[in-house]
């Protein structure tokens, strides 16, 4: 099966939360069409509907209305197991504070996706190497979370995010918690892992990292007001 | 989906998580450990005990015996109790003719405590008179000689069985004592049998074993050179099988009405009366024990019910994070799920551990303890049985908070 051109395709997507005896609307029509080999920055202040739409786009929340396809198929109604098995199969993860287990080791953290994934793969261990490889941290392989930087441990959390050969990698303020000079090599790390052919969404407020993107996307009061490529 | 590599997930997770903490693991399978040994032990010790007692039961004629009691004769006729000849050789004889149902019959003429005197040695003893027969009762092995003969009967023999006990006493240099000659009052016996020694528990005395210290003669020696009149003390008779019983209780009753001229001074006792008290006495004791060992399996379930809900709300991070990379609410129900059977199996499995030991210095401290087996399977089983199902149902509960979090709220929560 070759896969499609459309990753996402989302219409009019609404998110409303109810807090207290509020409604906020977190998503307040969206239209957006994510493709193949994009590599997408998300900007926008807090509230502004960035996070919420990540939670979407990574299957981990459900719109309250409107219509979200994934690979041309309709998946907006879809229940929790089945948005557990997208996350498995076809998304991977990237957080601002990595979330690596501090009980497992490097490679074990990284080949940890695989356990829920339904896809079948060969001799996990070399797998993960070879993930650790891309992101340079095939020394680091047999060490603890807690061994390494902060730099280093996001390089192993996108390598756990690699591991499943995801169709769409989202990273949420991947370099929120970093210096500056190691906020440098993710980003060029990132840019690197594009050009072998991934396809990144990524949430931040600095424009600095934004600028390492094709195509930013600004979002204000959950609407979308400016979607530009470079 | 593939159950068989859930569970081997399920309980590779579950190991490390109980390796990555291991005070905590091994305090809360403490519960589980306790509650195991102490049921498997208790139970195991209570079944040793009872196999003694009902193996000695068994051995002294089991349910199938009867024993024919004088009593008193009714009030209404006290005034004419006087025309019944009591219990007498007669009744032994009169129920051995007509009563075909009895397999076995013997009849005891108690002298109770007598003194032997053998080589310048005196020990006193117990001795009953008694017919062949009663050793189809009483299964006793003899070792060295024969028991009474119909011969002895016949000829009022003054011939002696005797048990270890008297051989000690009076024949310390002999191991068998068959042919020698003892005096009982003034008189002079010859020793035809004697009993293999029963055994005694390591470092109690062997003379304290009441078994090795029961004589027999001649039932009719008995009477005619100690008693001078044909009375016995008891009559025992054993069924072929139990359904016979009421017919045959009846058929003595009838006989023995008929000899005692209508004089009701007799009664029947069954050994239904002693069975239904080791049962009671068995129920009773693994009721008990049972109880209190299952009340500390469960305060263990509690415990691990415990450190599992204190284990999610610590991992409340790693849940989200394993949810976002793709876990579905049922693997994280599994895992969680996982660890606290893996817990309890382990806790388990030391529990078993610790009651083979506590059951052999069971062994060696209680007395009879030698029928105590240090493997007692059944309770084994139960006891493990038990414990695995107390993990599984303690651990339903934290499982089901860990599956039911949100993964956007869990990756938030600090």
């Amino acid at each position: 099966m070759t896969d499609s051109e459309n990753i996402f395709q989302l219409k009019d997507l609404r998110r409303t939360y109810i807090v207290g005896s509020e409604k906020v609307h977190a998503l307040d029509g969206i239209d957006l069409t994510i493709t193949n080999r994009e590599f997408i920055a998300v900007i926008g202040t807090s509230g502004s509907g960035k996070s919420t739409l990540m939670n979407m786009l990574g299957f981990m929340d459900s719109p309250t209305s409107g219509q979200m396809e994934f690979e041309d198929k309709d998946v907006t109604g879809i229940d929790g197991s089945g948005r557990a098995r997208l996350r498995a199969n076809r998304i991977g993860f990237v957080f601002q504070s990595f979330n690596l287990l501090p009980r497992l080791n490097v490679l074990d953290n990284v080949l940890l996706p695989l356990s829920y994934s339904t896809k079948k793969f060969n001799n996990h261990h070399d797998l993960g190497l070879e993930a650790l490889e891309r992101v340079g941290m095939t020394h680091r392989a047999s060490h603890t979370p807690n061994q390494l930087s902060g730099g280093e441990r996001q390089r192993v959390a996108i390598a756990r995010s690699l591991i499943n050969n995801p169709r769409l990698i989202l990273a949420d303020e991947p370099t929120g918690n970093l210096d500056s000079k190691n906020r440098g090599r993710i980003m060029e790390l990132f840019a690197s892992l594009m050009s072998e052919g991934i396809t990144l969404a990524l949430v931040t407020h600095d424009d600095a990292v934004a600028d390492y993107a094709q195509r930013k996307i600004r979002m204000e009061d959950g609407r979308i007001i400016e979607d530009s490529k470079s | 989906m593939n159950p068989v590599g859930d569970i081997v997930t399920g309980i590779n997770n579950g190991m490390r998580e109980i390796w990555a903490n291991k005070v905590r693991s091994v305090l809360s399978m403490s519960g589980i450990i306790l509650g195991v040994a102490a049921l498997v032990s208790m139970v195991g010790i209570v079944q040793g005990m009872l196999s003694t007692m009902r193996e000695s039961f068994e051995q002294s004629g089991g349910v199938l015996k009867l024993e024919v009691h004088p009593k008193d004769a009714p009030e209404s006729q006290q005034h004419i109790a006087g025309i019944s000849p009591s219990m007498t050789w007669r009744d032994y004889i009169a129920i051995k003719k007509a009563i075909p149902l009895a397999k076995y019959t013997t009849p005891i003429v108690d002298m109770r405590w007598s003194r032997f005197v053998a080589q310048g040695r005196r020990e006193g003893a117990m001795i009953d008179g008694v017919t062949p027969e009663h050793n189809n009762i009483e299964t006793r092995e003899i070792e060295y000689g024969r028991f009474i003969a119909d011969i002895d009967i016949r000829q009022k023999s003054p011939v002696i069985v005797i048990g270890t006990h008297l051989r000690d006493e009076l024949f310390p240099e002999l191991q068998s004592a068959v042919g020698q000659k003892m005096r009982m009052q003034g008189q002079v016996y010859t020793i035809v049998g004697q009993f293999v020694e029963e055994q005694s528990l390591p470092g109690q005395k062997r003379r304290w074993n009441i078994e090795n210290r029961k004589n027999y003669m001649p039932a009719t020696t008995a009477m005619s050179r100690f008693q001078g009149d044909d009375k016995v003390n008891e009559i025992h008779i054993i069924a072929y099988q139990r359904e016979d019983l009421p017919d045959l209780i009846n058929q003595i009753e009838n006989t023995l009405t008929r000899t005692h001229r209508g004089i009701n001074d007799f009664e029947i006792r069954t050994q239904e009366d002693q069975l239904a008290e080791l049962k009671k006495l068995e129920n009773s004791f693994i009721y008990s024990l049972g109880g209190i060992a299952g009340i500390s399996l469960i305060v263990g379930g509690i415990g691990i019910m415990n450190v599992m809900l204190a284990s999610v709300s610590e991992r409340i991070r790693e849940i989200g994070v394993r949810k976002a990379i793709g876990a579905r609410s049922y693997d994280i129900f599994i895992q969680f799920l996982f660890e606290s059977i893996v817990t309890s199996v382990l806790g388990g499995i030391v529990g078993l551990a610790v009651s083979v030991g506590l059951l052999s210095i069971a062994q060696n401290l209680i007395p009879e303890g030698q029928a105590i087996s240090i493997f007692p399977i059944s309770a084994m089983f139960y006891g493990f049985l038990f414990s695995s199902t107390i993990g599984f149902i303690s651990g339903i509960y934290p499982a089901m908070r860990a599956a039911r979090l949100d993964p956007i709220d869990a990756l938030r929560y600090e």
